[in-house]
């Protein structure tokens, strides 16, 4: 066993992990996060993707012991309960989602690239869109309403940001 | 007060589901987690086909903490058994846990129960297993073969069934047919694969003598009436759950022996069980679908009307029968489709299910349709090539025009958009056609267009089963509608939600009934709590679920209506309900909230009329139609293929379909997009290969191939509306088809762009360069 602090969703937490208990694992169920779905366990379908100090990161192909002392961040912190997060309200609005397995993985690895769009100030064409998502699978949606959520999602934060500019 | 308040039905109504499962607190199977759980670990069987000697389980009693191991030895006679009741079949079980013979790879040998997950597996791999190999039964031919031993001691060859259907006179037709065209098509083994595998938890409650099963299933009811019958339980003491379920498309619409046997581990421990199924598992041994050989030989007149049909249908369905649907189902159902659309009455269809040594073979959206429909619209356009007819012009010719039609077997089809969909999809598709001929001459790419034209018969109940005596045996759906003190309502629906958006559907069709916003609506699904039903499968939910929720929400209006008349003093026919209030359709201020009506029908009785009985419920179930309700739908596919490479990009994708009255578009549009895109999986990539040994070499996603967004184009989707008279609501079954028309479609596109008639899928990267090739090297 090994003693390691995690600091997920902002809160510190001290984790007795044996080596090769994966991330997955202990944020389900030490942390309780059960937002984390495992889809496939050997790395291709992203539905266990998390943040790791901002970055998507698939928690089933990681160790915990190999977190210690890193900042993880999950589904449960985007939006609460409610998934008021403006990508969550997106998929919402787009019929993003069905079963809802793999969304949260969806969101997760999406997430930054809307950000890094929106910083940078572009719209991204739907086949970039859909090259941001070719690391998740989804079975049930066919990936159309993903791809509005995402270019509704990046069109209004630019609108909003060139509304504020002037 | 507005006199009308604006329909839910039709209305695209966001879904109420939605905000639990994007914030991640939806619970899933392996969400449930009861405290002291014991964690379940198959040991499977790693061969094809063996005489299984003896399950050597030394090596765990040492262990520290201890484990549990069951072998077939500790289950007595506790099996899988699924029969259709047909005197040729042939009957087979499937022990729970192997015993003397294991028939594929993967099935379950022992069970090995530990303290946590990891603990399992480490004690699963200290079992060993002693076989005595037997040959494998692994194709087709070799199912076939007579000199090949049966896969069961007593069977007398590798078939479970050979049956014929008939109707019209098929000599005649041949007599008088100025071309016969023969061909043969096929259709690879592979399935729905959801994101979340199957899973099963279950405590018993010895006090109480109650046993709770949580599943990922579609069909808690059979589940528990299965449960109770295998291990003589009273089923008043069964509670079956399913929790969210992370998608299903048929693959869960099966009772599974894991489920029996984790409830049975639970009684047998004293504590919960958990057993929660990993992706290798679940591409080797939960359900495979599909697997059809056909040869079609058509009749057909020198003007180009199809006369007649023959068809020899061979499907491979493995192992076990699976239940309830049973090894007939799947060659069955082709034989039933294969007549399709088009007007011709002689037809004659032998089918037949093999046993081989694979995994057993069982319900994936479309059930055998994507397959027949192949085949049939594969067919309708060699036909169309030989006699140098354009395959639409062709089509148009022989599509089914007047209604109710009486096909060759006696099904009756009620009214469909044929022609209109097939003449809108001509006109959507035109600068497609236009762009094809383009590139016809071109040495480097070719451009190419195919359609599917197709029906689908949805929301079978009862007749339709037992017409085919299938275990099933039943169809209906029912729901029980309670209007709490505040004018909130509970629905306890029979059906199973895992992306459909029953919540929110069927929580539109009770506020139109009932005056009530669906916000104040909750929708509980997926419990044996509810009525008793057979699940959410087979396009029923929408037409059959829906039209009981209305049927009930209808009763409890009338007498909401009833009680508000007398708070109001007003004719009981002048009272409408609307926006949470009942009012007097004229006088929009005399009105009285209907949580005030129901607070006086549940609690202040004393404000009820004279002699009127509490409570504000009611109870309520649809069956199928006779012969179902048939939706239509024509897909095209256009793809453009690089000689050089065989490369094919998918330009564009259009659904023209009809599915009666539209509950939710957002959901339907939804569900046709879905399905379309596993369809397009089926058409391209996904097949489980097995090699001679019967070993399955697609056991993970990197070998297993399903559809990622940058191969995926938009799906566009246009409606026609022919509601029917045959639901409550005018609702046909739409949760299939999306699935059914893609293989044909993107064939026949291939077909066109190539000059080469395709006979089968998937349309891999290697078949298409070959097919490239060809095209080339000819042209
Ligand atoms: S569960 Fe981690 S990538 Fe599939
Ligand atoms: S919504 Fe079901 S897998 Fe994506």
């Amino acid at each position: 066993m090994t003693r390691i602090t995690l600091t997920v969703n902002g809160r510190k937490h001290v984790v007795e992990a044996e080596p090769r208990r994966l991330l997955a694992d202990v944020l389900r169920e030490d942390c309780g996060l059960t937002g984390v779905h495992i889809g496939c366990a050997h790395g291709a379908c992203g539905c266990c993707t998390v943040h790791v100090d901002g970055s998507p990161r698939l928690s089933c192909l990681t160790f915990a012991v190999q977190m210690d002392g890193r900042a993880i961040r999950t589904v449960e912190d985007l939006g609460g309960t409610e998934a008021t997060h403006p990508l969550q309200q997106a998929f919402r609005r787009n019929h993003a989602l069905q079963c809802g397995y793999c969304t949260p993985g969806f969101l997760m690895a999406l997430l930054p690239f809307v950000e890094a769009q929106v910083s940078a100030g572009q719209m991204p064409d739907d086949d970039e869109i859909r090259e941001a998502m070719s690391g998740n699978i989804c079975r049930c949606t066919g990936y159309q309403g993903i791809v509005e959520a995402v270019r509704e999602t990046i069109g209004d934060a630019l609108a909003a940001k060139t509304e504020a500019a002037q | 007060m507005k006199a009308e308040t604006p329909r839910q039905i039709g209305a695209r109504v966001l879904r109420l589901e939605d905000p639990r499962l994007l914030s991640g607190r939806a619970r899933y199977i392996d969400d449930i987690r009861p405290a002291n759980c014991l964690h379940l670990k198959f040991v499977r069987a790693q061969v094809a086909h063996a005489r299984l000697l003896d399950v050597d389980t030394s090596m765990l009693a040492d262990l520290e903490p201890a484990v549990t191991v069951f072998t077939g030895k500790d289950i007595g006679k506790l099996s899988m058994k699924s029969h259709q009741d047909y005197p040729e079949m042939q009957y087979a079980e499937q022990p729970l846990l192997a015993q003397g013979r294991v028939r594929f790879v993967g099935e379950p040998i022992a069970a090995v129960l530990a303290e946590d997950a990891y603990l399992a597996e480490d004690a699963a791999e200290m079992v060993f297993a002693d076989f005595d190999f037997l040959d494998p039964v692994t194709t087709m031919e070799q199912a076939l073969d007579p000199a090949v031993q049966p896969l069961f001691d007593h069977w007398k060859n590798n078939t479970w069934v050979e049956r014929q259907m008939k109707g019209g006179d098929l000599q005649a037709a041949r007599a008088a047919a100025a071309h016969v065209i023969r061909r043969t098509y096929t259709n690879q083994r592979h399935t729905g694969v959801p994101m979340e595998g199957r899973g099963v938890v279950a405590e018993y409650d010895p006090g109480q003598r109650f046993l709770t099963v949580w599943s990922s299933t579609q069909m808690p009811h059979l589940v528990r009436t299965y449960i109770a019958e295998e291990l003589g339980l009273p089923e008043s003491r069964i509670r079956v759950i399913a929790p969210d379920v992370g998608g299903g498309f048929g693959v869960k619409g099966q009772v599974f022996g894991e489920e029996v046997l984790v409830a049975w581990c639970a009684i047998q421990t004293g504590r919960p069980v958990k057993w929660i199924e990993d992706r290798r598992e679940n591409l080797m041994a939960s359900i495979h679908a599909r697997d059809h050989r056909h040869t079609l030989e058509a009749y057909v007149s020198a003007e180009g009307r199809l006369l007649g049909l023959k068809a020899d249908i061979t499907v491979d369905i493995g192992a076990y029968s699976t239940y309830p649907f049973s090894a007939a189902g799947e060659s069955g159902m082709a034989a039933k489709v294969m007549p399709g659309p088009y007007d011709f009455q002689a037809y004659e269809a032998t089918f037949r299910s093999l046993a081989t040594n694979k995994c057993p073979n069982g319900t994936y959206r479309g059930v055998a349709r994507p397959s027949a429909v192949f085949s049939q619209e594969r067919l309708m356009d060699d036909i169309a090539r030989e006699i140098g007819m354009d395959p639409i012009a062709f089509r148009l010719k022989n599509i089914i025009r007047t209604f109710p039609y009486r096909n060759v077997l006696g099904f009756s089809y009620d009214p469909g958009s044929y022609v209109e969909s097939l003449e809108k999809t001509r006109e959507l598709l035109a600068p497609d056609f236009a762009r094809a001929s383009a590139t016809a001459g071109d040495p480097n790419r070719r451009i190419g267009v195919g359609i599917a034209c197709f029906i689908e018969q949805t929301a079978h109940g009862t007749p339709d089963f037992t017409r085919r005596r299938v275990p099933i045996e039943t169809g209906y759906i029912a729901a029980r509608l309670e209007v709490m003190t505040d004018g909130h309502v509970l629905i306890d629906l029979g059906l199973q939600n895992h992306g459909q958006g029953l919540e929110t559907t069927m929580a539109q069709v009770a506020s139109d009934a009932l005056g009530i916003t669906p916000d104040r609506i909750y929708v509980r699904h997926g419990d044996t709590s509810a009525p008793y039903s057979v699940g959410t499968w087979g396009s029923r939910g929408g037409p059959l679920g829906g039209g009981a929720v209305h049927l009930a929400a209808t009763e409890i209006a009338g007498k909401m209506r009833a009680i508000a008349a007398h708070l109001l003093q007003a004719p009981v026919g002048s009272v409408q309900l609307g926006d949470n209030k009942a009012f007097v359709s004229d006088q929009p201020d005399r009105f009285v909230d209907l949580a005030y009506v129901a607070r006086s029908a549940l609690r202040n009785v004393d404000r009820l009329p004279e002699g009127m009985a509490p409570g504000l419920a009611a109870e309520a179930s649809v069956d199928g139609p006779k012969d179902g309700s048939y939706s239509n739908a024509v897909h095209a596919a256009v793809v453009d293929i690089d000689l050089r490479t065989g490369k094919l990009k998918l330009l564009r994708y259009v659904v023209v379909e009809d599915c009666g009255t539209i509950l939710n578009p957002l959901v339907v549009d939804g569900q046709v997009r879905g399905g379309v895109v596993q369809g397009i999986g089926s058409a391209l990539w996904e097949h489980f290969v097995y090699d001679a040994e019967g070993q399955p070499l697609t056991t993970s996603f990197a070998d297993y191939l399903m559809p990622q967004a940058p191969e995926i184009p938009m799906i566009e989707v246009h409606h026609f509306e022919t509601p029917t008279s045959l639901t409550p609501l005018g609702a046909k079954g739409l949760g299939e088809g999306g699935a059914i028309g893609p293989p044909a479609a993107i064939a026949n596109a291939v077909t066109h762009a190539l000059d080469i008639g395709v006979t089968g899928t998937p349309l891999t990267a290697s078949v298409l360069w070959h097919l490239a090739k060809t095209a080339r090297e000819g042209g």
